[in-house]
């Protein structure tokens, strides 16, 4: 800190690398925070729980070919007769949808049949009474289904059911103020009431995009069993036996009706590559992100080195002279690395200005979160760090230059 | 004050050995003017660079102002180099990037010294060589006499033991160099001890007293006839 006034003095006399460093600085810190930002953003999605069981899940997509597109149900039943009498498994399901599957249906709910507007936003899962015990959602209050409740229904034309089991995030939204177990909700523009016989921990919604992030665990499940020709098997088997199941359930559905389209590639897939297809694209971004983030603070360390060196060799002859006038080794490693300590506090100072700059264009344009100071304060000392890091075996090498070099004519 | 005893200097590659300079001796009393001469190679700068402990010696011994100098650590000689030595160099070796009163103050920083005291002491230094006007100019604004006396402050802020200059005026012109030098026996006249490393006879001759080396070694300097007469012409009159 002895020789800032001179080491300040001297920055004036080279602006053009000093800036140029500086703003490198700056605008690394201001990318790598909104890289890691959103990086971390969907390494939290990534990892946000759907509320099943993963493990032992399977799900199957088919559709009936020469069956008139709603009156499958009988088809839907002799299927999951089927399914559920293989020895590997041990419940199956015919849903419209699952989490994370990527399309499915959402409404809004109200719990005043004449509000104008829904008090919430939610999925709707069309299912029986295997339902719950398949995906392997804890019940935390209230029950479910009973084989008696679950209806038959065309997807064109879904009865307002008299009874709901929903996720608690749905629960709280619905009714903050205490449980809502027993009480009434209305489904869309319904002025029917559906009352709510159970409750799930958690069960989260088809999609993972940002859209849905507002209302990603608000579920409902109604008691339907869909006639439609294409509808999604869910099977949990059997501890260790996915990998049998896998072969014997298409081949079981196959052996029982064969006027059907399972495609080949999302056909049939273990939720485990359900889950690795649904955040593929946030993985892929994070990725990116992150490769981005290490280039960038490549190039800003190889640019410190860079200089640094570039200097270091253009005042060998200064270092020399300071080295005769009574400086020690360490009087010229500090210098060095004091003068990038104070180009690297102004390229931070600038860049954290920077990174809140790019955080507010990107909520305005992109819907993103905003900017956590964290993420500036670690990225500031980050950055600091990384140019005192980068300094350091030039700024060495520096030390090392002998004073007799100020006797040198050259 | 400077005393070198059986002093040497080898430079060693891989096929050769180079003595720079080979069994020196020399003694330099406090308040003296010391011219030491010689031709190119001859040494002189190697004897300067030993002197301000700028380098290491081979073999021998050297007391600076009563310590011997040959065992101490780097930063002991740093400390020894800023409290006891003053540097004049031919090339003036200001620092470009600093302006006149940044750069006399370079060693005074290194020395950890208050603010106040070094802007005292940095003052009375430029007064001292007539530049206290220029404090705010870089050395690219001075002419080459007026950058040799900033170094010259430079040198004397730090009030050190011992003066080293290394061919002082070897980058002046006449007149530059003349004021340099009257400069330089002012400095003396008011006590200093000074050791001036030159091949100019001219120069030589205005010193107290010449050690003339050759060949890594002490001489008589009556050993170099041409040389000798130099001097003794630059002082006017003949050689004994």
């Amino acid at each position: 800190m002895l020789q800032i006034k001179p080491i300040l003095a001297a920055l004036k006399r080279h602006k053009a690398g000093t800036i140029l460093i500086a703003m490198q600085i700056a605008l690394t810190l201001a990318i790598v925070c909104n890289a890691i930002f959103i990086i971390h953003q969907r390494l939290d999605r990534v990892q946000r729980p759907t509320g099943m069981v993963e493990s032992d899940l399977m799900t199957i997509q088919n559709r009936f070919v020469g069956t008139e597109e709603s009156k499958a149900g009988p088809l839907v039943k002799a299927d999951l007769q089927a399914l559920r009498q293989l020895p590997g498994v041990q419940d199956a399901v015919a849903l419209n949808s699952y989490p994370l599957r990527g399309g499915g249906w959402s409404t809004g709910v109200r719990t005043d049949p004449d509000a104008k507007n829904s008090k919430g936003h939610t999925t709707q899962y069309f299912g029986d009474e295997h339902t719950l015990p398949t995906l392997a959602v804890k019940l935390i209050a209230g029950r479910n289904f009973r084989a008696d409740e679950i209806v038959e229904a065309d997807p064109q034309a879904i009865p307002d059911p008299a009874v709901i089991i929903v996720s608690k995030a749905l629960a709280e939204k619905m009714y903050p103020e205490g449980s809502a177990l027993g009480k009434t909700i209305y489904i869309g523009d319904s002025k029917s009431p559906s009352t709510i016989v159970g409750i799930v921990e958690r069960l989260q919604v088809p999609w993972n995009g940002t859209w849905s992030d507002t209302f990603y665990e608000n579920s409902l499940i109604q008691p339907v069993q869909l006639t439609s020709a294409f509808t999604n098997y869910v099977i949990r088997t059997k501890p260790g036996q996915l990998a049998d199941v896998l072969k014997a359930a298409p081949a079981a559905l196959v052996k029982a009706n064969r006027m059907r389209v399972i495609p080949s590639e999302r056909g049939v897939r273990t939720f485990a590559q359900v889950r690795e297809a649904a955040y593929k694209g946030d993985r892929g971004m994070a990725i990116l992100m992150g490769v981005v983030c290490l280039v960038l603070l490549g190039i800003t360390a190889a640019g410190i080195v860079g200089l640094t060196s570039f200097w270091v060799g253009q005042r060998r002859k200064q270092i020399g002279v300071r080295r005769a006038l009574g400086a020690t080794k360490h009087d010229i490693l500090s210098y060095f690395l004091t003068e990038n300590l104070l180009i690297g506090i102004a390229g931070v100072l600038i860049g954290a200005f920077l990174a809140v700059g790019m955080n507010l264009w990107l909520v305005t344009q992109f819907e993103m979160a905003r900017l956590s100071a964290v993420y500036v304060v670690v990225g500031v000392i980050a950055l600091l760090l990384l140019g005192q890091g980068a300094t350091l075996a030039p700024a060495m090498r520096a030390s090392r230059v002998s004073p007799v070099e100020a006797t040198r004519s050259v | 004050m400077l005393k070198m005893t059986h002093l040497s200097k080898v430079y060693r590659t891989e096929v050769v050995e180079t003595y720079a300079l080979r069994d020196f001796n020399i003694n330099v009393n406090e308040g003296e003017f010391v011219a030491v001469t010689g031709p190119s190679g001859s040494g002189k700068t190697t004897f300067l660079t030993i002197a301000g402990l700028l380098e290491t010696f081979t073999g021998g011994q050297y007391h600076l102002d009563g310590v011997e100098v040959s065992n101490l650590n780097d930063n002991e000689r740093s400390r020894i180099r800023n409290e006891k030595i003053g540097f004049i160099f031919q090339a003036f070796n200001l620092i470009p990037d600093l302006n006149v009163f940044d750069n006399v103050e370079v060693p005074l920083r290194y020395r950890g010294m208050k603010a106040a005291e070094r802007k005292e002491r940095i003052m009375n230094a430029l007064e001292r060589v007539g530049l206290a006007s220029r404090a705010k100019h870089y050395p690219a604004e001075l002419s080459g006499g007026q950058q040799q006396r900033v170094a010259i402050a430079r040198a004397l802020a730090g009030s050190p033991r011992l003066l080293l200059a290394d061919e002082p005026t070897g980058n002046l012109d006449t007149q530059m160099a003349r004021g340099v030098m009257e400069l330089l026996e002012e400095i003396h006249r008011e006590g200093a001890t000074i050791v001036m490393v030159t091949h100019d006879p001219e120069l030589a001759a205005r010193a107290q007293r010449n050690v003339h080396i050759i060949d890594g070694q002490v001489v008589d300097l009556a050993e170099d006839p041409r040389f000798h007469h130099a001097v003794h012409a630059a002082r006017g009159n003949a050689p004994a």
